[in-house]
């Protein structure tokens, strides 16, 4: 093998937005660094007057901060599980989605696993949990297990990263430092390639059961405590299926917003939204499949602590955030998903800002009615977030794209080598799988 | 202007790249000492389930494989240069 169209002419508007800044580009920065900056002056202020700046408070010891930091961390599994699921399976459609997906992950997990730090009232103390943390807690799983997938996903998103930071290294225009540094020497050679693939296709492999048990440690935050609401044991694969379900929301969103602002078209089809958006449906339906067995269950066994938090979410406070959460996660995916017709790139974007906002309710619904109803004889706290809260919710959403949007102004975000390998190689690879699926004449005629 | 391809600038990029492999390593050694620390600790205040340690063991093969994969690519590469070692 070798590098498939050295000069990647072909795929010209690839390196068109790596190598020509606009003052587009300019503004989107400008502004999403100004949301930061407010975002970081309220934590600055949150650090000086301490947690009584949120909404938290006895018994509700938890917050937007934990719901956020659930949120983000199961966007984070669009990303390498759905790239490596699609690799593993060999689909063809894969090849310009992988590289956004992978992108998400690295940069998601990075932000979600700042927000416990964030709710932390001392985080000078953070070393603390390095120095004297404790093993039987499940928060502490979460360091180790966010650690590991994060290390993990960032290796599976830069390894298939060298060959097209090579590329931009031999057309030498911008960064020529940067990315002699990251091609780490290379030329394409068939011993180069072999490596290569031989290291993809460990990762691919390894970052699967990686990715899943890391939400599963995480609802154990939760399902390890008796506390109404939260002490399940399908907690670990209702979330791994929520995670995945917003992870592919969240992709869609991305590759839509990047089709556009980068003139993808020719890259990013119809076709590449409609087999997507097929998965996307599947979720909905196995996620509102595991939403009704985790509340039946708890309705069937009567348990009045268990009665009371139910009650509360389906008919109490947070009746209204509950019924439009299952509305944003299976009437309208399921009504513009389910049709051919409906299933435009419109559609789809419509559906996944429906579902986004209907999984952060679900996290929301998940940790707060809990709080609010404790077993122990607390007094009655209604949680309304505060302004710091809501300013460092949309910190994160600006850090989102701000890591999005550089990545892209100095890497291709689809992947070059991968289209031009399925140019030169995946058609004729598809063509002998696909007769390979098919009866063998001689056998068919004996 | 400065020559990209100059020894001095080769060997600049080769060591930093050689050093981001040494600190995976040594990031990995980090959390092992800190797991095995961790563990050693629970141990001895009798307050670790099995299932716990079992848990937050899972994060070392994790990372080794992560590094070890590094360091073969990182070879692999250089090795598979043309002219290498020709």
């Amino acid at each position: 093998m070798h590098n498939f169209e050295p000069d990647g002419r072909r795929d010209e508007a690839l390196f068109r937005p790596i190598e020509q800044t606009t003052r587009k580009f300019w503004m989107t920065v400008g502004i999403l660094v100004a949301i930061i900056l407010f975002a970081v002056a309220m934590f600055v202020r949150q650090l000086v007057f301490g947690l009584g700046e949120t909404g938290m408070m006895q018994p509700v010891t938890w917050g937007f901060y934990i719901i956020n930091f659930v949120f983000f961390i199961g966007i984070s599994h669009a990303g390498t599980l759905i790239s490596a699921i699609l690799r593993i399976t060999q689909a063809e459609w894969r090849r310009p989605i992988t590289r956004m997906a992978e992108v998400i992950t690295a940069i998601v997990l990075a932000i979600g696993g700042l927000h416990p730090i964030i709710d932390l009232g001392r985080p000078d103390r953070l070393m603390n949990v390095f120095l004297f943390g404790r093993l039987q807690s499940p928060l502490l799983w979460d360091v180790t297990s966010i650690s590991a997938y994060f290390a993990a996903s960032t290796v599976y998103l830069f390894l298939p990263l060298i060959p097209d930071v090579a590329l931009l290294r031999d057309r030498k225009k911008k960064h020529h430092w940067l990315y002699d540094f990251l091609s780490w020497g290379w030329q394409g050679t068939p011993e180069q390639w072999k490596v290569l693939h031989r290291a993809i296709n460990i990762m691919m492999i390894v970052v699967v059961p990686i990715a899943v048990s890391v939400h599963t440690v995480i609802s154990y935050i939760f399902a390890m405590t008796l506390q109404s609401g939260w002490h399940s044991t399908i907690f670990g694969p209702y979330f791994v299926v929520g995670a995945i379900f917003s992870g592919i929301a969240a992709l869609f969103i991305a590759m839509i917003a990047f089709r556009r602002a980068f003139h993808l078209e020719a890259y990013l089809k119809p076709i590449h939204f409609q087999q997507l958006g097929k998965l996307l449906l599947a979720m909905s339906v196995i996620w509102t499949y595991f939403t009704f067995c985790e509340y039946l269950t708890g309705y069937y066994g009567g348990e009045p602590a268990e009665m009371r938090t139910l009650l509360y979410k389906l008919t109490g406070r947070y009746a209204w955030l509950f019924w439009t959460m299952l509305t944003c996660n299976f009437v309208v995916p399921v009504t513009l998903l389910s049709s051919r017709k409906l299933r435009t790139i419109g559609g789809i974007l419509a559906s996944s800002i429906t579902i986004l906002i209907g999984m952060w309710l679900e996290r929301l619904i998940i940790v707060v009615p809990s709080l609010e109803n404790p077993r122990m004889p607390f007094p009655h706290h209604i949680y309304v977030p505060t302004l710091t809260e809501i300013s460092l919710f949309a910190g994160a959403l600006a850090v989102f794209a701000l890591g999005f949007t550089l990545f892209a102004k100095f890497f291709p975000i689809v992947s070059v080598w991968e289209t031009q390998e399925g140019r030169q190689l995946g058609l004729a690879e598809t063509a002998e799988r696909v007769t390979g699926y098919l009866p063998d004449d001689t056998v068919s005629h004996a | 202007m400065r020559d990209p391809r100059g020894p001095w600038y080769e060997r600049g990029i080769r060591t930093l790249q050689v050093l981001s492999i040494v600190l995976m390593w040594s990031f990995l050694a980090g959390i092992v000492s800190w797991v095995i620390n961790m563990v050693r600790v629970s141990h001895a205040l009798g307050d670790a389930l099995t299932a716990a340690v079992g848990i937050s063991l899972v994060a070392i093969p994790v990372y080794t494989l992560v590094a070890s994969i590094l360091t073969y690519v990182y070879f692999g590469i250089q090795r598979g240069r043309r002219g290498a070692g020709r």
